[in-house]
């Protein structure tokens, strides 16, 4: 029982009320006496049927007249048990009062044994005097160990948490570096040595014979911080490929004017581009492909050494360090070096002449991997495995030659002619001859403006072979004189010419040789000119010639000269036209237009003054017309006199 | 390879090998031929060893031929010959327990190699041990492999300058079994340097040839 | 076209002493076509080479010692080919680490009138088989996979019967004297073919 609750005050009363006996007049109530406990009792028992139960029901008027009489009784009466029939719509109430009257009978019972203070006392409860003075210490102690039980069962949670998440993270990571691992191998080829994963980037297996294995070690990335962000470009696969092949490299071929100083070969190590990285290729890839890169660069440069070394030729090349050095023509030198860059920042000594222009050629950079690759792929054809299987591996023919005695004509038509070196010679010289041959019709061109020189270069050309047809015309009548078309082929040394006419010329690889030529083309050219305009004009060709003895000597081809009369006779146009000594130009007039003429004895007749007489010789630089074909036709035109 | 037609030109009266060479060469340069380098053909002879019958043992011949340098020529007297590659040579060497090689009677011919038009024609001085023996004439029109086509032409141009030295048609194409229409093959040339070779050895050694 | 380059040119000359460096397995008839697989996954890219070759084999007997062994062989497929002559020598008796059988060879490759002058020199054929199968490459190693059969009726050689059912498989390599890292070579490419053929030196005194 708690003290200090708020009490609830049930307030127990008698009802009191008597029976009233009757009402007198003056309305005074007379209540009948109570009854006194013997008489109660009686009359109650007199009640009870002990032959029935108590659960039985009853018999409703009976019932509803006990209920009058059994509620008040009930309240009246304290401390007696009753045995009542149950009263059906009341019942649940008298059974919870009589369980609360049950109560308060027992809690009046305790309390009145306790007013004695005989057989029970109250006694308040013991406390535990510590418990409310335990120092702060063993407070702290305790709650520090309750929380690091609590703490370590959290933990312990956490880590299995932890170890299953890191578990699922190493399993995508292994599953990416197998799916890595399956990418490299679609691409490269990969074995599997002991617990090493090597790999074979060299050209092997397409058919190369260079000594270096080539082999590179796959690993696998595990310089991983997971708790920092994964970078971007992190890829769980890893390549080392062999110290040598590291960095780029590639083959530089360069014409240059020789060079007096020979101090300076071999450091030839300009490296100016970088690779560029392919969007979505891994790095492995990209290392993988440049040191396949270095590989080749390497066994071409091998291959050019050895060549060097070994041919013998006129002019010996010379092979310093990364650089052959071999002298096409006389005065120009071809170098081909390899120029290899492992990548580190530049401490490398910088090349001297770093302003030149660029001049490495491209094209036979190119040219030198096709011919390498071809040669791989020589050594891969069916050509050489043997009939019958057990003989050695060697060239079908080349087998053959023994048994079936080929001569010394069809063995060298099986021997390998030409070397690499051989080849890229030949193409670098055929480059430049070309180059040179464009150069010098181009200045020519761009130097004389009469006549005028057309050059049409053919698109499809060899690599020792090109072409080029060049015309030479004069401004405004291109369709009247054609007859200077010259078509050119460009060879590795020497250059042919095939004229209009059927003549072939060849020409060395001087360039002063075929600018002489063409100046001498130019000059026959205006006489040609003339010869077309005369047909034309209706002018008649007296005479014509191609080259003439005449006159001063020239140092470049002859001079050409032509002679045209007019329609009708009287007037006659002599050209002379030499490449050095340009063109001269007389008129001849007829007698009767001469102003001194000598008298003679012989010839007095006056017809015969309508032949043709002296000569005049025409200011040609004071002549009206842009170019020479102009002015001759102004000129005929001035000399036929309108009918 | 044309049809080849090898023959012996005996040595002049009063004549040396040398000088009978040279009278050749003469004849040839006026006839228009152009010099074009040397050539060279030998021959060596092997005999089989341990022959347990008292038989003759059958002599295998290998030649070589400058013409044909990759070339080695093994062959019986009228009997089967092949060609092989220059390893038959290291095989010989293998072999030598078997087939012993007699090497004083290695016979060679050497000279000078002649063109005009499409005729080679090749001069030689047979020699055996270092002392010349003979002269030989090879002639070959490479622009024909049918001996029955162009043995005509031949025989019209050997008369040229050999005259009267001039040989019949070589026994090699007329024993053929097929006739003188079969292309010919290296080794019909080399069965008729054998008999050359063999005639030669035959021959006693030639007065006043001396030493080569 | 160029010819290729040095090292595969056929041994002339004479001077250099070749030396053929072999190992060989055998694989059975069911397991061809995986073994064909592997190797032509692992030797040089070209398309698998069959051929079909006819081999005679001569012996010389001389007064002393053993009989000089010649071996004949020419492609049935290719008929014009000229014919190989083969010579090989005693195996070398080396340190017994030698991973391969090393012996002296000689190859001849000669024109068609071999047989006869063969037997004119003395020779009588023992035997002759006919080889059919696949050849492989891989740089300069050699890889033939053949079915032997057996010449029925000697000189015929469409009448054959298999000599078993199963394929001999030989890893070879012709080097000049004195390369030893070539056994290490072969060494390494046997390894890879590893459980589908054990290519091993079997020394050919022992089967005698």
């Amino acid at each position: 029982m708690m003290s200090g609750a708020p009490a609830v005050r049930v307030s127990i009363e008698s009802s009191c009320e008597r029976q009233v006996q009757e009402v007198s007049l003056d309305g005074l109530e007379t209540y009948a006496p109570p009854l006194s406990m013997s008489q109660n009792l009686a009359k109650l028992a007199q009640r009870i049927d002990f032959g029935q139960s108590s659960d039985e029901d009853e018999d409703g008027p009976e019932r509803d007249s006990r209920e009058q009489w059994s509620k008040p009784e009930a309240e009246e009466d304290e401390g007696m048990v009753k045995f009542q029939p149950s009263l059906w719509p009341w019942d649940s109430v008298r059974n919870n009062l009589r369980s609360s009257l049950t109560e308060m009978c027992v809690l009046h019972d305790v309390l009145s044994v306790l007013k004695d203070k005989k057989y029970m006392t109250l006694d308040p409860v013991s406390q535990d005097p510590s418990v409310g003075k335990t120092p702060q210490v063993f407070q702290l102690l305790s709650k520090k160990k309750s929380l690091a039980t609590a703490a370590q069962l959290l933990l312990r949670g956490a880590e299995k948490l932890t170890k299953s998440v890191v578990e699922n993270q190493e399993q995508r990571r292994q599953r990416d570096f197998n799916s890595e691992l399956l990418r490299l191998r679609s691409q490269w080829k990969l074995r599997k040595v002991g617990d090493k994963i090597l790999g074979d980037l060299s050209y092997r297996s397409a058919g190369s014979m260079f000594p270096h294995h080539g082999t590179f070690e796959v690993i696998k990335n595990t310089d991983l911080d997971l708790d920092k962000k994964i970078p971007d470009d992190y890829c769980p696969l890893n390549v080392q490929i062999p110290s040598e092949l590291e960095g780029s490299a590639y083959i530089k071929v360069s014409i240059q004017k020789q060079s007096p100083d020979i101090g300076d070969l071999g450091t030839v190590n300009l490296f100016r581009r970088q690779a560029k990285a392919k969007p979505g290729s891994q790095m492995w890839h990209l290392k993988l492909e440049a040191a396949q890169n270095v590989l080749l660069c390497k066994e071409i440069f091998a291959q050019l050494s050895r060549e060097a070394v070994q041919i013998k030729s006129q002019i010996p090349h010379i092979v310093v360090k990364n650089q052959i050095i071999s002298q096409p023509f006389p005065g120009l030198q071809l170098s081909i070096s390899l120029c290899h860059s492992t990548g580190e920042k530049k401490n490398q000594r910088a090349s001297p002449d770093k302003s030149k222009p660029d001049d490495h050629l491209y094209v036979l950079e190119h040219n030198l991997h096709q011919l390498i690759r071809e040669f791989h792929k020589q050594t891969l054809s069916s050509v050489v495995m043997p009939h019958p299987a057990s003989a050695p591996f060697s060239h079908k023919r080349l087998r053959m030659a023994g048994p079936m005695a080929y001569d010394k004509a069809e063995i060298s038509s099986l021997q390998q002619s030409e070397g690499l070196l051989e080849k890229i010679i030949k193409q670098a010289k055929h480059i430049f001859l070309r180059s040179r041959t464009a150069r010098t019709i181009d200045s020519l061109a761009s130097r004389i403006e009469d006549p005028q020189i057309q050059a049409h270069w053919s698109n499809i050309n060899d690599v020792y072979e090109s072409s080029v047809k060049v015309l030479i015309t004069s401004q405004g009548y291109e369709q009247i004189c054609k007859s200077i078309q010259l078509q050119l082929n460009i060879g590795v040394e020497q250059i042919r010419v095939v004229h209009r006419d059927g003549r072939v010329i060849t020409l060395s690889h001087q360039e002063q040789e075929l600018q002489d030529f063409l100046l001498s083309q130019m000059s026959q050219h205006q006489v040609h000119a003339v010869q077309q305009l005369a047909k034309v004009m209706g002018w008649h060709v007296l005479s014509f010639s191609n080259h003439v003895g005449l006159g001063p000597i020239e140092s470049i081809g002859n001079a050409s000269a032509i002679t045209v009369a007019s329609p009708n006779g009287e007037y006659a146009i002599s050209v002379r036209n030499g490449p050095e000594s340009g063109c001269k130009v007389l008129v001849q007039f007829p007698r009767s237009q001469a102003k001194e003429l000598p008298k003679s004895d012989v010839v007095q007749d006056g017809k015969w003054t309508h032949l043709r007489g002296p000569y005049k010789e025409v200011h040609w630089g004071r002549m009206e017309g842009r170019n020479f074909v102009y002015k001759m036709e102004l000129l005929m035109a001035a000399l036929t006199p309108c009918p | 390879m044309g049809v080849t037609c090898v023959c012996q030109v005996p040595v002049s009266e009063g004549k040396s090998v040398q000088q009978t060479v040279d009278i050749l060469h003469k004849k040839l340069e006026q006839l228009g031929a152009v010099k074009q380098g040397n050539f060279w053909v030998d021959c060596e002879t092997y005999h089989a060893t341990g022959n347990a019958t008292g038989q003759p043992s059958k002599l295998l011949y290998v030649m070589h031929n400058s013409e044909t340098p990759l070339s080695c020529m093994a062959l019986f007297e009228g009997g089967p010959g092949l060609s092989a590659d220059a390893n038959f040579d290291v095989l010989m060497v293998k072999l030598k327990s078997h087939f012993q090689n007699a090497k004083g009677h290695k016979v060679e011919s050497r000279g000078v190699r002649y063109r005009y038009c499409d005729f080679l024609v090749k001069i030689g001085t047979v020699a055996m041990s270092s002392s010349a023996r003979g002269i030989s004439v090879e002639v070959e029109y490479c622009a024909c492999v049918i001996p029955g086509d162009c043995w005509n032409l031949m025989k019209e141009f050997m008369q040229s300058f050999l005259g009267s030295n001039t040989p019949e048609l070589p026994t090699v194409f007329t024993s053929k079994a097929e006739g003188l229409s079969v292309p010919v093959d290296c080794m019909d040339t080399m069965s008729q340097y054998l008999e050359l070779f063999g005639r030669v050895r035959k021959q006693q050694v030639l007065p006043g040839s001396g030493v080569r | 076209m160029e010819a290729p380059p040095v090292s595969v040119m056929p041994v002339t000359g004479g001077a250099i002493n070749m030396m053929e460096y072999l190992l060989q397995g055998s694989v059975l008839d069911q397991s061809l076509e995986s073994l064909l697989h592997r190797l032509r996954g692992l030797c040089d890219n070209m398309e698998p080479e069959s051929f079909a070759d006819h081999e005679l084999v001569y012996l010389l007997k001389g007064q002393q010692g053993n009989p000089f062994l010649l071996r004949a062989r020419r492609s049935l497929l290719h008929p014009p080919a000229p014919w190989h002559l083969r010579y090989l020598g005693q195996p070398e008796v080396g340190d017994k680490s030698r991973l391969a059988l090393v012996r002296n060879c000689v190859d001849v490759s000669a024109s068609h009138g071999l047989p006869e002058v063969l037997n004119e020199m003395g020779f009588r054929m023992d035997h002759e088989f006919v080889a059919k199968g696949q050849l492989f490459r891989k740089g300069g190693m050699k890889v033939v996979v053949s079915k032997l059969s057996r010449v029925l009726v000697p000189g015929n050689t469409e009448n054959t019967e298999p000599l078993s059912l199963s394929y001999l498989v030989e890893l070879s390599v012709l080097a000049p004297a004195g390369q030893d890292t070539v056994s290490e070579d072969m060494r390494s490419f046997a390894e890879q073919l590893k459980p589908l053929v054990h290519l091993e030196k079997i020394d050919p005194k022992r089967l005698m």
